[in-house]
């Protein structure tokens, strides 16, 4: 029975057809594929799938377009020749001193099809070290959340845990145990973790908060975020969850 | 499904059966493998990737202090010194492909040598035809022990058989059909109407999957089932996880020597999110 409120259920409830052995299943879709001018071999990757992680990769100066993932049901139609913050594409960029690919994915990727472009993604790319950026979503989170307040956490893959060098994410909590992350951001990280690549996801919210701890991180993987201007919002970074009395 | 072990980790031949969540109301199945993992204190083997599960990450849901240990959509863990091993799945199956993860799940565990399944699930209370006084706590169960999917020893435990078992119906058969990777005729395909029947409806949850394609690998298999609403399920769960132990043959008040009781999954604490705004009063 749906949700009287809404069509989304509570996350812990299913609709029918998610139970359903004889369920008929969507027709399969052809396989996402990479371009890529030239062959990176980056140390590390940053996935910017968050709108303001988005628009900070955007601004960030002396980048190059060299690649571009596509997935064969997203129409490129209405894209301009040159790249913008606002086109449907999932371009990757080369930058900054330490061999550093960006990609900014800019088109919405279904749970379903996550785990294809993930593989896509790292398997053509084969970076040492993967950074996403990612949101929040209040139906994961199992903490009070308040539309006007900024969270930020991380996950991190054993391989990153182990690493305490120097390019790391410091600074923000993990993700409270309870709360989960799902969708491509989650994929990538499972994969990251599965080929023992050191890999962080850093979760924000609301979507456009953040900035600070977006910042940061970028500053400190030796990125120049000094003439990016955003709103200066106080970051909470808390683990403490209401309980249950 | 692609098997990452944890370093220095692999199966133990001491862990001969396996337990296993199916999806349904009120993720019973489920909640009751985190409680027997957290309570077994089950390590963890590695992960399973599998292309029919939505992905999800999350930080490590038993430590009393999580300090990272990342938790996925599919997870082995183990208790050799309880010979069981367990895998926990945190996420849906993508609709229409229940039957393809129930396969690739049952190739793996026959992979791994494992002889003896337990599936854990729930029912959904509206389906059930008889209620009395004692339906709340009854446990059912189908085994792949006989035919019709009766097993002496849970009826010396007091479960009684899944009366909607029945290997004959055709949704059963064209289920086994597909477990057994035969693509049925075309008069064998389903009708709507079927699905009216209660037997045809137990026979498209998730549980039936597993139980047909566990089966078929020729490994025994035995659906430990429990009717419940949707709500808080936590008291199902512990209804669940008490029969698969009493199943296996352990006292929970005895999981560690003298030492035992259930151990509640820190990340249990927020399981139906935080409590209400009090402000509002």
């Amino acid at each position: 029975m749906d949700d009287v409120l809404t069509e989304t259920p509570p996350p812990s409830r299913f609709f029918d057809d998610d139970l359903d052995n004889f369920a008929i299943a969507s027709p399969p879709l052809p396989s996402p594929f990479l371009l890529l001018n030239p062959n990176p071999k980056p140390n590390l990757l940053i996935v910017a799938i968050s709108p303001l992680s988005r628009s900070i990769l955007h601004h960030l100066p002396s980048k190059t377009l060299f690649g571009s993932l596509f997935l064969p049901e997203i129409a490129l139609s209405g894209n301009p020749l040159v790249p913008s913050a606002n086109d449907k594409s999932f371009n990757l960029y080369s930058a900054g001193n330490q061999n550093t690919c960006l990609a900014s994915v800019q088109y919405n990727v279904s749970p379903e099809r996550s785990r294809a472009v993930a593989k896509c993604l790292i398997g053509g790319v084969k970076p040492d070290q993967v950074v996403i950026f990612d949101c929040i979503k209040s139906q994961n989170y199992r903490g009070r959340i308040e539309v006007d307040e900024t969270l930020a956490f991380k996950l991190e893959t054993k391989q990153q845990r182990l690493d305490k060098g120097n390019l790391s994410v410091s600074g923000v909590d993990y993700l409270p145990s309870g709360s989960v992350m799902d969708g491509l951001g989650a994929v990538i990280l499972t994969e990251s973790q599965m080929k023992g690549i050191k890999g962080t996801l850093v979760a924000t919210w609301p979507e456009n908060g953040g900035i600070e701890v977006l910042k940061m991180v970028f500053k400190n993987f030796g990125f120049d975020v000094g003439r990016i201007e955003g709103g200066v919002s106080k970051v909470t970074s808390r683990a403490d969850l209401d309980l249950y009395i | 499904m692609e098997f990452a072990a944890e370093e220095g980790k692999s199966f133990s031949s001491d862990s001969h059966t396996l337990l296993l969540p199916a999806l349904s109301i009120g993720n019973v199945g489920q909640l009751a493998i985190d409680l027997l993992i957290s309570s077994l204190r089950a390590t963890k083997v590695g992960y399973l990737d599998e292309p029919s599960v939505l992905p999800c990450v999350g930080n490590d849901a038993f430590a009393p202090v999580p300090q990272g240990d990342l938790s996925l959509s599919l997870e082995a863990y183990e208790s050799p010194m309880h010979g069981l091993a367990l895998i926990q799945q945190r996420s849906p199956i993508i609709k229409g492909m229940m039957v393809s993860f129930a396969r690739n799940m049952a190739e793996f565990i026959h992979s791994i040598g494992k002889k003896h399944v337990l599936v854990l699930s729930s029912l959904d209370s509206g389906r059930r035809k008889q209620i009395d006084a004692s339906s709340d706590l009854q446990i059912y169960y189908v085994s792949s022990v006989s035919d019709d999917g009766s097993n002496p020893d849970c009826e010396n435990l007091g479960w009684k058989k899944l009366d909607e078992y029945d290997s004959s119906q055709r949704r059963w058969k064209y289920l086994d059909s597909l477990a057994g990777g035969v693509s049925p005729a075309d008069e064998e395909l389903l009708t709507d109407e079927e699905e009216l029947t209660e037997s045809g409806y137990y026979a498209s949850m998730p549980f039936s999957a597993l139980f047909s394609c566990l089966k078929a690998q020729g490994l025994k298999v035995t659906c430990l089932l429990c009717y419940c609403s949707e709500g808080d399920n936590i008291s199902d769960s512990f209804q669940l996880a008490h029969a698969a132990c009493k199943f296996v043959g352990l006292n929970p008040e005895k999981f560690h020597g003298n030492e035992g009781g259930w151990m509640i999954p820190f990340s249990w604490k927020s399981v139906y999110g935080p409590p209400p705004d009090m402000s509002l009063f």
